[in-house]
Order: C-alpha cells, then sequence, then structure tokens
C-alpha cells in the first residue's frame, strides 16, 4: 500500500494540468491561485509534500479536497463507500447465482447442446460493454417499460425497496459479464478435476454421481475460482466506475475519476489507498478462504 | 421569447433576427434618448423606463403589454409540489460557495437559494433583490443602497448591512475568494445605518448592478451568512450554503444530489411556489434522456444537453423544449506569435495589417469559417453564427448587422485568395496545425476541421485533452489553435472586458512575457474604447462604443468568432416555468410550478 501511495503521489504531480489555475480561470485571478497553492502547500518542493503526505496519512488524515468545498478526504470515501459497497456484493451474488448453476451445468453436460447454449450466452456476457448494457437496460426497463427507476442512489436507511429498486439495474449490468468469466472458469475447473485419477477411484468405488460432483469435485474445483472470485470481488469495489457513472451513482470509482478529472491530488490519494487496501484484504480472504475449502492448505 | 414545440432551424432565427431588426439606433426615435442616469436607478425602473430598455432591446412582445399575462399569470399559479431536476454534463456540484464557484451549472443552483443587492430579469436588467431602491451620485461613483427590513437568512440570523460588508471583506480577500478581483474597482462599502449601505467606486463603472451586484453570475457580492459560515466551516458552507433566497438546502452530498426546500420566511410570500427541488447530476448523454422520458425527471437544468437529445426531446410530446440565446460566445483562437498567423502587432489600421502574411491567414481562416454549416453539424441547428464577443441575448448591445459588415463574414473564394497570397496557393504547404480543445468539444473541433479542410484544402490536426491541461495550454499560449469561450455573459463587461483587452483576465495570463507582450490580442483602440464604455452611464453612449470595440476586434481577428450558445431548457409538460423566470443561462425555480 506504501508502494502504491508513494507512486500515485509522483505520478500524479508529473501529470500535465494545474489544478489551482483551472479554478480560478474563470476568475482570472492569479493571486487567488497563488494563495491557494500557499494555502496547500502546493508551492513546496514534491519532496516536502511528501513528507508531509505520508506523516498525514500515518495519523490516519487523509486530508481535504483541494478543488470546490474542501471537503475532508474521509468524508468524500466513506459517503461512496455504502454505495460501492451495495454495488458490489449485489452484483457479486448476482454473478455467484448465475455462475455456479451455469458452470456446473456446463461441466457435466460437456459438448452437449446444453453446454454449447451456455457457453454462448457466456461469451455474449463476457463481449458486452458494461455500458452499452447498462444503456440497454435502462432503455427498456425505466424509459420504455417504466418499471424500475433509471438513475440515483437512495440509502438503505430510506427504505429496503427505495434502495433495492435503484440497484437492480446497475447490479445486472455489471454483474452479468463477471457471472459470464465465473462461469467459464468453473467449467474448466470443473473439467480438469473430473478427469483426474481420485474422481476415477470414487467412481469405480460407487458413489452416486450427485455427491461425487458436490462433495469431492466441486470443492476441488474450487480453488482457482475462488481466486478469479476474490480478484472480481476487488474489482467490482473499485471498478465500476463506467456503470456508476451511467446510473449517476457516486462510488469510488467515480470519486477516483472525478478526483483524476479535477487533478484533486488528496482525493485521488486517498481513494487509490482505499482501494489498494481493499484489494489487499480481498486477497487476505481468499487465502483464508482456502484453508476452508481445502483443509491440506495451512499456513504455518 | 419562449419556443414550445417549434421548428427550430426556421421560427426560432427567424422570430429572434425580427426582435432584433426592431431595435433603433441612436437618435430621436430611439426609445432610449434622452434617459439618464437617475432614470436608471433602482430598484424597480419606472414602467415608463422600462417599456424604454425593452424596446430597445428588441424585446417587447404582446405578452409583455396584454394584462393576464407573462408575470401576473405566473404569480396566479398554484402552490406546492417536488420537482425533480438532473443537473446535466457534471458528476457533482463541487462547490455552492460563491467565493469557491467557478461553473455556470453552480450559480444556476445558487441563485435560487442565495440573494444579492440586485438579480437581473430575463431582459439581463438588473432589479432589486435584497437592495429595495439605490441613489446613484452624478458622478457615478458612490451607490446608496437601502435594503430591505425583516429579511432573515435561513437559519434565522437577520439580514443587515453588516453582512454586505462581511461579503465585501471575506471577497475582496483572495485568500478566501477566487472573485477578488470583480469587485477590484470598489474602494470601500460603507454602513450607513442596519439597513443602508453606501458602495463607493474608484471609477465609475456600467456594468456594476449587472456584473458586480448579481446575485447568481456576480457571486463577490453574493451575501454570505456570517453566522452560518462560522456555525458550518468553511467546507459544510461550500455543500449547504445559507442564504436569504427563495429555497433553503436541506442536504448535499456530493455526487448524490442537492436538495431544496422552499424558505417559508422569503421576503416575498408569493414565493417559491414549489414545497420541494430535488437535484440529481447525471454526466452521460442516454441515462439523462431515459430519467427525463421515464418521468424520473422533470426538469433538465446544468449544462445544455447534447444537441442529439433535443431532436429527440423535441418529439416527444410529453416534453417542453425552452430555448433562447445564451449569454456567451465561442471561437476558434489562433496563436498570434506562432506562423503561420505570426502578428506581432495588431495597432495597425486594418489595411496596413492586410500586407502581412500572418494576418491574411488569420482573415482567411475566419473568412472560411462556414459558420450555418458548422451549427447545422456540430450544433444540430442550435446556435447563432458569432462574428464578436456581444451575444444576442444582450439585445440592447448586439449590433446584428455585424455578420454583414465584419470582414470575418463567410466567402471561401475571397478566403482561398488570401491563403494564396500568403504564400500557400490551395493550400499547399501550409503547416499541419493542431486545434486544441478539451473532449466535450471534440465534435465540435471535427467539424471546424472539416470546414477548413474543404474550403481551405489544410490539414487540421485534433489537438483532445483534458480541461486543466486546456486551460493551461491557452493561458500559457501554448497551442496553434484553441476552441474555447466564454459563458454567462449577462453584460458587455463579461464579453469585452475579460477577453478582448491587452490587460483581459484571459488575455495569456500565464504567458512568457518576456517573449511575448500580449497574448492572443492587443489594440490600443479597443483597449481605449472598452475602457470607455466600462464609464459610460449613458446606456446609448456605451452601446456605440461597446459595438465599436466589438467591430474592432472582429475586424482584426482577435479570434475567428464562431458561435453564440442557445440556452436550452428541457421540461415535462406538467411542469409551467414561466417567461418571467427564463433568464438565459440560468434556472430560476422560485416561480416554477407543477401541476
Amino acid at each position: 500500500m506504501w508502494a502504491v501511495a508513494t507512486l500515485v503521489f509522483f505520478m500524479l504531480r508529473a501529470v500535465p494540468g494545474d489544478p489551482m489555475l483551472a479554478m480560478v480561470f474563470d476568475t482570472g485571478d492569479p493571486a487567488a491561485a497563488d494563495e491557494m497553492r500557499r494555502d496547500f502547500g502546493l508551492d513546496q518542493p514534491v519532496y516536502v509534500q511528501y513528507v508531509k503526505y505520508f506523516l498525514q496519512v500515518m495519523q490516519g488524515n487523509l486530508g481535504t479536497s483541494i478543488y470546490g468545498s474542501r471537503v475532508p478526504v474521509s468524508r468524500i470515501v466513506a459517503e461512496a463507500f455504502p454505495r460501492t459497497m451495495s454495488l458490489a456484493v449485489l452484483s457479486f451474488l448476482l454473478a455467484t447465482l448465475i455462475a455456479v448453476p451455469a458452470g456446473l451445468i456446463s461441466a457435466l453436460k460437456k459438448h452437449t447442446p446444453i453446454d454449447h447454449g451456455v457457453t454462448l450466452v457466456a461469451f455474449i456476457g463476457l463481449s458486452m460493454p458494461d455500458f452499452w448494457l447498462a444503456i440497454l437496460l435502462i432503455i427498456v426497463f425505466a424509459a420504455q417499460l417504466n418499471w424500475l427507476p433509471a438513475v440515483g442512489y437512495v440509502p438503505l436507511a430510506q427504505g429496503f425497496w427505495p434502495w433495492f429498486s435503484h440497484l437492480i439495474l446497475p447490479t445486472i449490468a455489471i454483474g452479468t459479464p463477471f457471472a459470464a468469466i465465473i462461469a467459464r472458469m468453473i467449467r474448466s475447473s470443473m473439467l480438469e478435476v473430473l478427469k483426474s485419477d481420485f474422481m476415477r477411484v470414487s467412481r469405480s468405488k460407487g458413489l452416486l454421481e450427485k455427491r461425487l460432483l458436490l462433495v469431492h469435485a466441486f470443492p476441488n474445483a474450487l480453488i482457482p475460482v475462488v481466486t478469479v472470485m476474490g480478484i472480481a470481488l476487488a474489482l467490482l469495489m473499485a471498478g465500476t466506475v463506467v456503470v456508476e457513472n451511467v446510473f449517476a451513482i457516486k462510488g469510488l470509482g467515480r470519486v477516483l475519476i472525478q478526483g483524476i478529472l479535477n487533478r484533486d491530488y488528496p482525493v485521488v490519494q486517498g481513494a487509490i489507498l482505499v482501494v489498494s487496501a481493499i484489494f489487499v484484504f480481498s486477497n487476505l480472504l481468499v487465502d483464508a478462504l482456502y484453508t476452508v475449502i481445502d483443509p491440506r492448505i495451512r499456513y504455518d | 421569447m419562449i419556443r414550445k414545440k417549434q421548428d427550430r432551424h426556421g421560427i426560432v432565427r427567424e422570430s429572434i433576427e425580427g426582435d432584433l431588426a426592431q431595435a433603433n439606433d441612436f437618435d430621436r426615435r430611439d426609445p432610449l434618448f434622452g434617459l439618464s442616469h437617475q432614470d436608471l436607478c433602482g430598484p424597480q425602473l419606472e414602467r415608463r423606463t422600462v417599456l424604454r430598455l425593452l424596446a430597445a432591446a428588441g424585446t417587447l412582445s404582446a405578452s409583455h403589454l396584454v394584462p393576464g399575462m407573462g408575470i401576473r399569470s405566473a404569480a396566479a399559479a398554484k402552490m406546492g409540489g417536488h420537482l425533480r431536476c438532473a443537473w446535466a454534463g457534471t458528476a457533482e456540484i463541487v462547490t455552492l460557495d460563491p467565493a469557491r464557484m467557478n461553473q455556470v451549472l453552480q450559480f444556476q443552483i445558487t441563485s435560487n437559494i442565495l440573494s444579492g443587492l440586485t438579480h437581473i430579469d430575463a431582459n439581463l436588467v438588473a432589479q432589486g433583490d435584497l437592495a429595495k431602491d439605490w441613489t446613484v451620485s452624478p458622478d457615478g461613483k458612490e451607490w446608496i443602497f437601502n435594503l430591505r427590513e425583516g429579511v432573515k437568512f435561513h437559519n434565522g440570523d437577520a439580514f443587515t448591512a453588516d453582512d454586505v460588508l462581511f461579503t465585501y471583506q471575506r471577497s475582496s480577500d483572495p485568500k478566501k475568494s477566487i472573485h477578488s478581483r470583480v469587485i477590484s474597482n470598489v474602494a470601500d462599502v460603507i454602513k450607513l445605518d442596519a439597513h443602508k449601505v453606501k458602495i463607493v467606486l474608484k471609477a465609475p463603472q456600467a456594468s456594476f448592478l449587472v456584473k458586480t451586484l448579481e446575485r447568481s453570475s456576480g457571486r463577490a457580492m453574493t451575501i454570505v451568512s456570517r453566522g452560518a459560515l462560522e456555525s458550518l466551516g468553511k467546507s459544510q458552507y461550500g455543500l449547504t450554503p445559507v442564504g436569504t433566497g427563495p429555497f433553503r438546502i436541506t442536504f448535499h452530498e456530493l455526487g448524490q444530489g442537492v436538495v431544496l426546500e422552499r424558505n417559508e420566511d422569503y421576503y416575498d410570500p408569493a414565493r417559491p411556489k414549489l414545497d420541494k427541488v430535488t437535484i440529481t447530476p447525471i454526466t452521460d448523454p442516454e441515462p439523462l434522456a431515459a430519467a427525463i422520458e421515464a418521468g424520473d425527471v422533470q426538469l433538465i437544468g446544468g449544462n445544455t444537453p447534447a444537441s442529439e437529445l433535443v431532436d429527440r426531446f423535441e418529439t416527444n410530446s410529453d416534453l417542453v423544449v425552452n430555448s433562447v440565446s445564451d449569454p456567451g460566445f465561442q471561437a476558434v483562437w489562433m496563436n498570434p506569435w506562432r506562423q503561420p498567423f505570426e502578428v506581432t502587432d495588431f495597432n495597425k489600421p486594418v489595411d496596413q495589417l492586410m500586407k502581412q502574411n500572418g494576418f491574411k491567414v488569420r482573415l482567411a481562416l475566419a473568412k472560411a469559417l462556414d459558420r450555418e454549416r458548422f451549427i447545422k453539424r456540430a450544433l444540430f441547428g442550435r446556435g447563432f453564427p458569432a462574428y464578436g464577443s456581444i451575444n444576442p441575448a444582450m439585445g440592447f448591445f448586439f449590433d446584428k448587422d455585424l455578420g454583414e459588415n465584419s470582414p470575418q463574414r463567410y466567402e471561401p473564394e475571397v478566403a482561398k485568395k488570401l491563403l494564396a497570397e500568403a504564400g500557400y496557393p490551395d493550400g499547399k504547404d501550409f503547416p499541419k496545425l493542431r486545434l486544441l480543445h478539451n473532449p466535450a468539444n471534440r465534435r465540435r473541433a471535427q467539424v471546424v476541421a472539416g470546414i477548413l479542410k474543404r474550403n481551405l484544402n489544410i490539414e487540421i490536426e485534433l489537438d483532445t485533452k483534458d480541461g486543466p491541461v486546456v486551460l493551461q495550454d491557452y493561458l500559457q499560449m501554448n497551442f496553434d489553435l484553441a476552441l474555447l469561450g466564454s459563458g454567462g455573459d449577462f453584460d458587455p463587461d463579461d464579453a469585452i472586458v475579460d477577453w478582448m483587452q491587452t490587460e483581459s483576465k484571459f488575455n495569456g495570463l500565464k504567458r512568457d512575457k518576456d517573449k511575448m507582450a500580449f497574448g492572443y490580442f492587443s489594440d490600443k483602440r479597443a483597449d481605449e474604447l472598452i475602457d470607455q464604455q466600462r464609464l459610460a452611464t449613458d446606456p446609448a453612449k456605451r452601446k456605440a462604443l461597446v459595438q465599436e470595440a466589438n467591430a474592432i476586434t472582429s475586424a482584426k481577428v482577435a479570434c475567428a468568432f464562431l458561435y453564440h450558445p442557445m440556452s436550452i431548457l428541457v421540461y415535462h409538460k406538467t411542469v409551467d416555468y414561466p417567461a418571467v423566470s427564463r433568464i438565459p443561462g440560468l434556472v430560476e425555480l422560485d416561480r416554477v410550478t407543477i401541476s
């Protein structure tokens, strides 16, 4: 995380575009820009800025936004986090609900019309750009049928249905491609396991096919799948910016992009730090899950 | 000038040109003839004065004269309701603190929350807002404002002269406000009593009421609450500012939206009509369209929606597309410090400038710009050809004949000839130029490049950069050609003072001053005229000065003026948006009703 934060810090300052100049362009007052630059310590050498930033972060202070209202970065991130979390968890659940049965059926019915059908649907799911699917969903379900809201987000505190109804379309838009990826992963992993020696032995022992698949094959096929799902969850927490934009939901991804566009250094640094923490912890979670799925794996 | 479901190409333009045709020149038949500065003292201009100003601006219509129409019909409308709005083209409303705001879409919102001493009306004439009335000294330097009594901020604090002083002190400090330069002509603000202030100017300023004291675009003197600033802190005040306007903010989360609720204590008990307004920022065009088509939102504010969407909205019988001329201009800027359009001294007469190859190339490019074609291709017909920085929304100051008289008028054959004389016959050996623009202007840049290729056979490479980089390059004069311009120009000062003087704030602000004596343009005569019009309190005299300066900048090709945009409001037919609230560029919701 320190390496990521350092890299982002210096890369941001190498990107052209003066945030202060952009803010005062309308007024054309260089004095105001200079004052703001001093105010935020941006007139100091980069290494001094870096040391100050590092000490600040060590104290749990992500700084304040330099663009607009100067809102604390922690507040911006804290406001965005529940939106991203809601979206990511629902999308992840949807992806899993579609992918597990689809992957299993596809593996069991290998080279049958069912397998081809599932494969075709998976490829369509994979090939569809999420923003395109999002817009299509809005046109059909919001504009034409008027069943669901087109844009926006309502906090869960305001009721389950208002919250859920605003998330259905973005969840489908985000979850579908991930479902396709995971389904393909489960299929190939299952096919690998089904060919293995222990499966032949188990089958020759006369185990029931259902037990064979669900108790012996599936857990063994899960190791690579869980790895992919862990990465998918981390990606969902920060990589849904396009869909967030389409549905006007300000999650972490949108915070990040907006920060970059505004050259709002503290916001970008803070958001990247949170995103990298999510990646680290989701990988840690995946590693811990390995031990549950396969008791042979132990971390001494 | 409301247009509902009319043919945008024909009717709107014909009508506006018709309006402009009625404006008179300065003579005894001129409606403004004989108006003195006393006539222009506020708060409410006399009916006779208003009618003369309107007639001069060419904006009188039957609705202003027939009892029961216009303002009166709006006042009779019903109260209550919740209006849901989308704010187009933005991901978040980064600030609503007048000291920090730098976008039109921000002061569109604050104009409904905060107040100023004055506020412009639909004809861009200043009317009293928190100022009940005012007088001006004969030398035009001392303004005495009587403030409304009994006005309360949204937090319950009483509004007094101290708030005007506090606002001035805050805004004049560049550490606290980015708009300190706007009030640099103010020498002092003196409290005469609890509800009377005197503002002393360093020099008379014709635009004082419309530019400096205006509550929306002015910003420097948009009244802020000292108590709220101290209790909320700067950050929170930027999100939920406290003012004395018709609505108060009850919620603002960055990126998620803003909620406004009716201010029960507003000084005009008849306003606002609505109980609640929700504003959701929406960046992408298609979700924006779906949101209004599905009825999720009933009005689109913020940036003007993409032109191709407006076509679609016009065919939807549930929606109203309300178009008026927008106060602004867009241009193609040519760097005079670079070949092939190098001109390092614009002070020479035009006939001498015409001997320079650099000037010939500048003029050739300006003349080759087929503005009608550009507007059709890039704006889907929604815009007006520009030949100067003064826009049609300014009505009275707009020069309707400039398109015919300016050397920049479209003449492709003459443009080709000029280019050939400059050493580039049929575009041969013409250097490949880069056109700097931001991503939002890409389509427009493509059309400009296409038109120049078609008419002059020259290659223009698109140079798309992020907004902050475009601004940095522009202010450093680090470009060949740049496509950008101005918005929210309610007064001529917003155009010619801000853009066309040697010391204008956009004129190469960050250039290398050792190598470049000025930015993109400098002309002594234009500078003088612009300075004179700033001081002219006689509207007719000011108009003449403004138009002469505007004509010089056009003739000497300060830039290739391209178009004046249209201000387009889209709303559901259940929304009644009265004509009196249709201030170009703003979204005034205090008189809006919903059925």
